[in-house]
């Protein structure tokens, strides 16, 4: 009859592990803010570099010509122990934060309501945010050097996972509520369209990047033309193994 | 089936052996108190602080020159000893050292450009202080690497050491460098806990590669690194550490128990000194007790930032054999805030 007591006893983790993670949060909270993913003097470090990265890219001078604008020695870059790449996922993380701030500024809320625009619209329309943020900030013509960092395969699983993360965060803005599972099938297909979307950006010579705009329209027609071709293949695989089931039956097969 | 019976008395007289203050507190019975009466040394009543030296615990006061001994008698061998002991790697570990911290300031970056105002003096030659660094073996690595890497010919090494033996093999090995009369390395003989020769908030980097473990008092050697750095100045430190997979952990200690004190009896003709060296690795702070003594000195650990699933501060060689960990000094904590763990 002891067991019951241990179970309930809390659960005691030595100090050092007590610790809170302050950014494991894997949903979106409308209650508590989210704490800030990187603490002050790397936020100070990484901001004032990514100010240097359109004259010298993502690289290790932009990161201590930020060190040394915040008031840190080019030696401080050893705070950043994957070096080049932080800087890389600072600027990915920031600019995702910065899609829910560019909603709450612009009041787009209240324009997709009087417009009545859908999910899909919404979607489209925070994809090209994003995707004009990066010309906003500079790093286009510095963006391939990023992916080639990216593509690293020690870095492959955190540029992933921040690539699901942002879709993740369009899809929610966007106000999408699925609870099936589309929720993966819609954010899956997110995160394709989105990395094509931007290597097709980082050639892109048109102006304000019209192509790209056209190029992310197609890709979101494909998608809706194969959910919804899919779709139909499903609805009418149901509805023929419902009627065959039905005509065994009527048959006098016990099914 | 005879044949177990002792060996298990054997094994258990050796664990006996190796760690007597826990087998000592591990249980409490009438047996065990004689025991602990009679093995219990009475402490020095005019220096009641103890710390350990390797496995035996020895007034503070004694520690010192009780490494001093040690060092003193191996320096002559000591690079042979660390090739044979380490099969080689611990040069590798050394390099990586020096390189993950990239030390050097491009002439060619570094130059305060017109446009941005703000980078400040940049051009000041970078200061290094390599601590227990007597032979010299990772101030020539880090200048070799600000002079090829960096093509930066103006970094200056300080080189101290507790211990003139191990200072003048350095210094012999200088005169016969590059660098010998270049003026970018000197040889100072200090005290880690008492930098007293060295201003506070002067040094860029201050590193410390197989030496920490050594210290009396470590804490207090974190604290004086914080106030010799510059703020945003950068600590690290190359040490032995503890062993993450198990399997290999019980290969590691075998060899460390084994073969060591072994090999130094043979070829340096010390066999007590290799067994402090392996005593003490066993009982240095294993890396997550380290790394938060480096936060409590008031240092910002890299990596602990919040990225979350990184474990934070520190990177394991050899699967933990050694590792690095590094801390830096947080810009505007000039010398009023040394020691955030003092509260």
């Amino acid at each position: 009859m002891a067991l019951p007591s241990r179970i309930l006893r809390p659960f005691h983790l030595p100090s050092h592990l007590r610790t809170i993670p302050t950014c494991a949060r894997l949903y979106h909270s409308y209650d508590h803010p989210p704490a800030p993913p990187y603490a002050p003097a790397e936020q100070a470090i990484l901001s004032a570099a990514i100010t240097h990265i359109p004259e010298h890219g993502f690289t290790q001078t932009s990161l201590s010509r930020g060190a040394q604008d915040a008031g840190y020695l080019p030696v401080s870059t050893n705070l950043f122990p994957s070096g080049v790449f932080d800087l890389v996922l600072f600027y990915l993380v920031q600019r995702r934060l910065g899609l829910g701030d560019a909603i709450a500024t612009e009041g787009l809320d209240r324009v997709w309501e009087e417009r009545k625009v859908g999910v899909g619209g919404r979607v489209r329309g925070l994809v090209l945010d994003r995707l004009r943020m990066n010309a906003r900030f500079g790093v286009v013509g510095r963006w391939q050097e990023a992916l080639a960092i990216m593509a690293q395969p020690s870095y492959i699983p955190a540029s992933t996972t921040e690539l699901w993360r942002l879709s993740d965060e369009i899809w929610f803005l966007a106000g999408d509520t699925s609870v099936d599972t589309s929720w993966y099938t819609k954010r899956a297909s997110l995160s394709a369209i989105y990395a094509a979307a931007e290597v097709f950006q980082t050639q892109d010579s048109s102006a304000e990047f019209r192509d790209t705009e056209r190029f992310l329209d197609e890709r979101l027609g494909d998608l809706r033309k194969v959910g919804g071709t899919v779709g139909a293949v499903g609805e009418w695989v149901g509805y023929t193994a419902s009627s065959a089931v039905n005509v065994l039956r009527s048959k006098g097969v016990r099914i | 089936m005879n044949n177990s019976i002792p060996r298990i008395v054997r094994r258990a007289n050796r664990i006996r052996r190796l760690r007597p203050e826990q087998i000592q507190q591990s249980y409490r019975c009438f047996s065990c108190s004689i025991r602990h009466a009679q093995q219990q040394t009475p402490r020095p009543d005019e220096s009641p602080r103890t710390t350990h030296f390797g496995f035996e615990t020895v007034a503070e006061s004694l520690k010192q020159s009780k490494v001093a001994e040690v060092f003193s008698s191996v320096a002559s061998s000591y690079d042979t000893m660390n090739d044979l002991m380490s099969l080689g790697i611990h040069r590798l570990w050394k390099d990586h050292f020096v390189s993950s911290i990239n030390p050097g300031l491009n002439p060619l970056i570094h130059t305060p450009s017109p446009s941005s105002s703000s980078t400040s003096a940049p051009t000041d030659p970078l200061r290094i202080l390599d601590i227990a660094g007597g032979t010299g073996d990772i101030a020539f690595r880090i200048l070799d690497y600000t002079t090829t890497i960096h093509n930066d010919s103006t970094s200056h090494v300080t080189v101290a050491d507790i211990n003139p033996s191990m200072l003048s093999e350095g210094q012999k090995r200088a005169s016969k460098s590059p660098y010998a009369n270049t003026g970018r390395i000197d040889f100072i003989e200090a005290n880690a806990e008492q930098l007293s020769t060295i201003p506070s908030n002067s040094i860029d980097i201050y590193t410390v590669a197989f030496g920490i473990r050594n210290f009396t008092s470590i804490p207090t050697a974190l604290r004086e690194a914080h106030r010799v750095l510059k703020p945003g100045g950068l600590f690290a430190c190359l040490e032995f550490s503890k062993v993450q997979n198990p399997v290999f952990d019980a290969v590691y200690k075998r060899w460390s128990f084994g073969a060591i004190p072994l090999i130094g009896q043979v070829v340096a003709g010390d066999r007590d000194s290799y067994q402090y060296l392996v005593e003490s690795i066993e009982r240095f702070p294993k890396q997550e007790e380290f790394s938060r003594m480096i936060g409590e000195a008031g240092f910002l650990i890299p990596g602990g930032g919040g990225k979350e699933g990184e474990k934070g501060g520190w990177e394991d060689l050899s699967g933990g054999i050694a590792a690095i960990h590094k801390g830096i000094k947080p810009a505007g904590s000039g010398i009023a805030a040394v020691g955030g763990g003092s509260v």
